[in-house]
């Protein structure tokens, strides 16, 4: 029978209001999670190690939490797995990031249900409700299906790289709800949603490093769900923010060169700061990092204005 | 010899083109013929996709198209690009209905449909094989002299990695081999796959400096002499705005940032005006002289 040596983090606030970590050691079968191992050091060894779980099945969402650094839905993740992707025997078991502990492995969820709540996750259709069910085509349904499949685990949140720097970022669960709704062809909101999302905090905040793709369970892929809902702000003409003017400076980049006209890109995105940013435009410049205004034209231009031109988008 | 379609990305060729003439003095001391690519566009750096993605699909695809009819892959230096032809190649290659659709609309504005065939690869992850570092140790590099150097991989060129796959996104291993091989000590430090910020660091700039800070943070604190990244964009975010960054975080990094080119150049002995250190915002004199250049 295998066995694994734990080190994980240990937090009880009943009895002091320092962190620490604790070391166990525990025989399991060859198959055991890292679930079936937490709810066994719990019944043996230490019944005070708090962790957060119900379905074991990767449904509820509520085991996630960090192994060897990395988050992981505690229910699905085999040790002997765990231990060889490591090259390790002893494995470090942390709650998710991004969140304040509670009790061990159990953090204060609250933060992310509020951001959940602000996206206004549900259908809001115009008009009166119809007569019979709305049928909608498979093809429109399809679209959003990899964003239906989230479990509100936080495997997401947890390592997202610009929630650890602006801890009111929206975060990638919320918007990929915000996108499984959007991209609903039921729902009656599209603009008030775009605009919704587009604010402080929102989808121009996110910093595009990936993790939530890397590490989501169930395949939903919230970087591109707030791709996808950048699109839909473009679509419906919602770019005043910084975020979406930097969009757009690489669109008329492309149009009028084909390449990205740096020159353009600081106060297209940022017309007000910019001026204001002198000393550092000087820095630059000094370097040879400020590039030419005039734009470089690559060769068939022709067929890049082209495409911009009638490529449709069907987000 | 080695022939690619070289595709070094706008900020090498712009703002950063000490990244570009590095890597052409390199290229061909490595094997490596870089054929240029006279008509490609920007990839659109993730901004083109987040307004427009169907666009930026098929601009990416046509970019593709041009290499495959060359004949050969796609080698890139930049983590974005990277990622962006990378990611436009897997989607038209696991679906044979989007490429249809995307090479209908190569052909209505007279550009070649894509078939399909190629791969795009960084130099990184070319070199750091036993093929690629057999190319290097053939040079007989004079090394590095026991330099510590930090690596830093940012975000695009490990995730997703169902996109990128070349190594383990949790556990990097490249970057170190190479600087072993070339004779330098690996500054190890947790935050070396972490973002710098870069792509909001105009919208959203506080947000961005507070990311860039952490692995500029660790990996002083790591005891590292430099700083390595294969990415110009890593490299703007690290070394332009280290100053700022500086500013904001409260703390010094005075960290030097050297694009990967540079360092496998000053350990196979390219002139240092070649590699146009001077361009760097944070002075390299430290690592010159380490290294005996």
């Amino acid at each position: 029978m295998p066995s694994t040596r734990f080190d994980i983090f240990r937090y009880q606030p009943d009895v002091s209001d320092e962190y620490y970590r604790q070391e166990f050691s525990l025989e399991h079968t060859e198959d055991a999670t890292l679930l079936d191992a937490i709810l066994d050091l719990q019944n043996t060894q230490d019944p005070s190690l708090a962790v957060r779980y119900s379905c074991r099945s990767a449904i509820c969402g509520s085991c996630a939490c960090k192994t060897n650094g990395k988050t992981v839905l505690a229910c699905t993740s085999q040790l002997e797995s765990l231990k060889s992707e490591f090259g390790d025997d002893r494995l470090a078991v942390d709650p998710i990031g991004n969140f304040t502990p509670i009790k061990d492995l159990v953090v204060d969820m609250e933060p992310f249900w509020t951001k959940f709540k602000s996206v206004k996750p549900y259908l809001i259709p115009d008009g009166p409700p119809p007569e019979k069910e709305r049928i909608v085509p498979k093809e429109a349904m399809q679209k959003i299906e990899r964003e239906s499949a989230c479990i509100l685990c936080a495997a997401c949140y947890s390592e997202c790289n610009s929630l650890a720097a602006d801890p009111e970022f929206v975060g990638p669960a919320a918007f990929a709800w915000g996108y499984r709704f959007a991209g609903d062809e039921r729902d009656g909101q599209r603009k008030e949603r775009a605009k919704l999302y587009s604010g402080d905090h929102g989808v121009w905040d996110c910093t595009r490093c990936m993790y939530c793709n890397e590490r989501c369970p169930k395949g939903v892929e919230p970087r591109d769900a707030i791709e996808k809902l950048g699109g839909i702000a473009f679509q419906e003409k919602v770019t005043r923010d910084k975020g979406a003017r930097h969009a757009k400076a690489f669109l008329i980049s492309m149009r009028t060169g084909g390449k990205l006209n740096e020159s353009l890109l600081v106060p297209y995105t940022d017309p007000l700061g910019a001026p204001l940013d002198i000393s550092f435009a000087a820095q630059m410049m000094a370097k040879g990092k400020a590039p030419s205004p005039i734009p470089h034209r690559i060769k068939k231009l022709k067929e890049v204005q082209g495409l911009i031109k009638n490529v449709k988008e069907t987000i | 010899m080695q022939q690619f379609a070289y595709y070094p990305g706008c900020v090498a060729e712009f703002s950063s083109k000490e990244l570009n003439a590095t890597t052409k003095t390199l290229a061909p001391m490595l094997d490596i013929e870089l054929l240029p690519l006279p008509a490609a566009t920007c990839c659109g750096a993730g901004d083109i996709a987040e307004a427009k993605p169907n666009l930026y699909l098929t601009l990416n695809v046509r970019i593709l198209s041009q290499a495959e009819e060359m004949g050969v892959d796609v080698l890139t230096i930049c983590n974005v690009c990277t990622m962006n032809l990378r990611r436009a190649n897997k989607m038209v290659k696991e679906d044979p209905r989007v490429l249809e659709q995307v090479n209908e609309e190569l052909v209505k504005v007279g550009a070649r449909p894509y078939e399909g065939t190629k791969e795009v690869t960084h130099l990184l992850w070319y070199l750091a094989t036993e093929e690629g570092l057999s190319k290097l140790e053939a040079q007989g590099p004079r090394g590095l002299n026991g330099l510590k150097v930090a690596p830093y991989y940012g975000c695009q060129l490990l995730r997703p990695s169902s996109v990128m796959g070349f190594e383990d996104p949790d556990q990097p291993q490249s970057l170190e081999r190479l600087i072993r091989a070339l004779g330098g000590e690996v500054a190890d430090y947790e935050a070396k796959s972490k973002c710098c910020g870069f792509p909001i660091i105009l919208a959203r700039q506080e947000v961005a400096l507070k990311e860039s800070h952490v692995a500029l943070s660790q990996s002083r604190d790591a005891g590292a002499d430099c700083m390595v990244t294969p990415c110009p964009l890593c490299h703007l975010a690290m070394d332009a705005y280290q100053r700022k960054a500086e500013s904001l975080n409260g703390t010094e990094y005075n960290m030097p940032v050297l694009h990967l080119p540079q360092l496998i150049g000053l350990a196979l002995g390219i002139e240092t005006s070649v590699m146009q250190f001077k361009r760097h915002m944070v002075p390299t004199d430290n690592v010159l002289e380490i290294v005996g250049a």
